[in-house]
């Protein structure tokens, strides 16, 4: 069996996994795999909110699977995602869940199944971890920075506890900002990660965000309330300002 | 090195014990006075996990070859919390068998847990060939 890094985390949601276990034994087999397995997709979702994985995997009936799979996908854009399902011919599930960029095994050989998990596992060495696009936008809020500061559009997402990704696009780049019940989870700009992130996106004053309801980070890189991070970046930017007008 | 089948026998224990613990969190919230509101959802997966219980522990213990030991207690534990209103009106008597039972098989499956986890331990500071070597002359680590 090929390995993988130390770290790779997979999170399994099987509903039956004492008796339907294939996918389950050829992992088990797999050296540097951490696994964890869950039964139903609330607590999938729960501890993906908790903890970081490298990948999740489904193993269930095809239509179930691929349900499951693109629930996950519209809260985790980031996740790798594959399904293991029994050979089936629905195209247009395929093709919804490749659409969604979920992998799919669909095969009752086991050593088709081994070879595609191996192949799975194998992709997440070295995986980034910085969340891509979403892959189907619903923008609930637009605007511009120079209307809208960063910091207001936040102070009011936070009151109103929404969860979601902000998407800041200016001449310096993109960013995001992933907002769980009010607070900031999760901020990358580039290489910054975290309050550096967040520190970043408070100073543009150009460029233009978007919003996109229920999209949550698999990472958490922010741990401070959202009034603390507001104060301290304010003071920054205060501090900033004052340097630009000397 | 990792053993597929001490993973395999982990991974049924961690599910199982997961199960027994939701179990008696269940079991407590039935028999807290302080709570007397039972929501039909709470049924629902009391249920579940009960049913989840009866089909997997012989299978499990079967696995970990602990049925003679582990199978009875757990029926009981079973048979007798039936649903959380039905752990409500258990007597004093019966819940402390409840419990006693319920004690014995978590405790034994936590000591199994314990084993198998040194044992994994053990085999992933060894290669391959240092695991067949020591198989051929020395008499195989047991976890239980």
């Amino acid at each position: 069996m090929p390995l993988a890094s130390a770290e790779t985390r997979l999170l399994v949601l099987n509903a039956d996994p004492v008796f339907e276990d294939a996918t389950l034994d050829i992992l088990a087999g797999m050296d540097g795999l951490e696994i964890q397995v869950v039964r139903s997709l609330s607590e999938a979702i729960a501890i993906l909110l908790e903890e970081n994985f490298d990948a999740f995997v489904v193993e269930a009936e095809a239509a179930s699977a691929v349900d499951q799979a693109i629930h996950i996908r519209q809260h985790f854009p980031s996740l790798r995602i594959m399904c293991v399902v029994p050979p089936w011919k629905a195209t247009d599930a395929i093709a919804a869940a490749q659409e969604q960029n979920i992998k799919i095994i669909a095969s009752r050989t086991s050593w088709r199944l081994s070879r595609g998990l191996a192949a799975f596992v194998q992709a997440l060495e070295g995986a980034s971890a910085t969340p891509s696009e979403g892959i189907d936008p619903c923008h609930s809020l637009i605007g511009n920075l120079n209307q809208f500061s960063a910091a207001e559009i936040l102070q009011m997402s936070c009151l109103s506890q929404r969860s979601g990704r902000f998407t800041f696009k200016s001449s310096r780049g993109n960013s995001e900002i992933y907002l769980q019940q009010g607070s900031v989870r999760h901020a990358v700009y580039g290489s910054l990660q975290g309050e550096a992130a967040v520190a970043e996106i408070f100073r543009w004053r150009q460029g233009r965000f978007y919003f996109e309801e229920g999209i949550i980070s698999q990472e958490q890189t922010v741990n401070r309330p959202w009034a603390h991070l507001l104060i301290d970046n304010l003071q920054k930017l205060d501090e900033t300002m004052e340097l630009v007008g000397v | 090195m990792r053993d597929k089948k001490v993973e395999t026998k982990l991974r049924l224990l961690t599910l199982q014990l997961e199960n027994w613990k939701r179990l008696h969190d269940f079991i407590t919230y039935g028999l807290d006075k302080a709570r007397p509101i039972i929501s039909a959802e709470q049924e629902r997966q009391f249920t579940e996990i009960r049913a989840n219980l009866l089909q997997e522990t012989e299978y499990v213990f079967g696995a970990l070859n602990t049925v003679s030991d582990l199978s009875g207690k757990a029926m009981n534990v079973l048979q007798r919390a039936s649903s959380i209103r039905g752990v409500r009106e258990l007597t004093n008597d019966e819940i402390r068998r409840l419990e006693t039972e319920w004690n014995g098989v978590f405790t034994k499956l936590g000591v199994i847990q314990g084993q198998l986890k040194t044992l994994r331990k053990d085999l992933a500071s060894q290669t391959p060939i240092q695991y067949y070597i020591s198989r051929l002359f020395m008499r195989p680590a047991r976890a239980h």
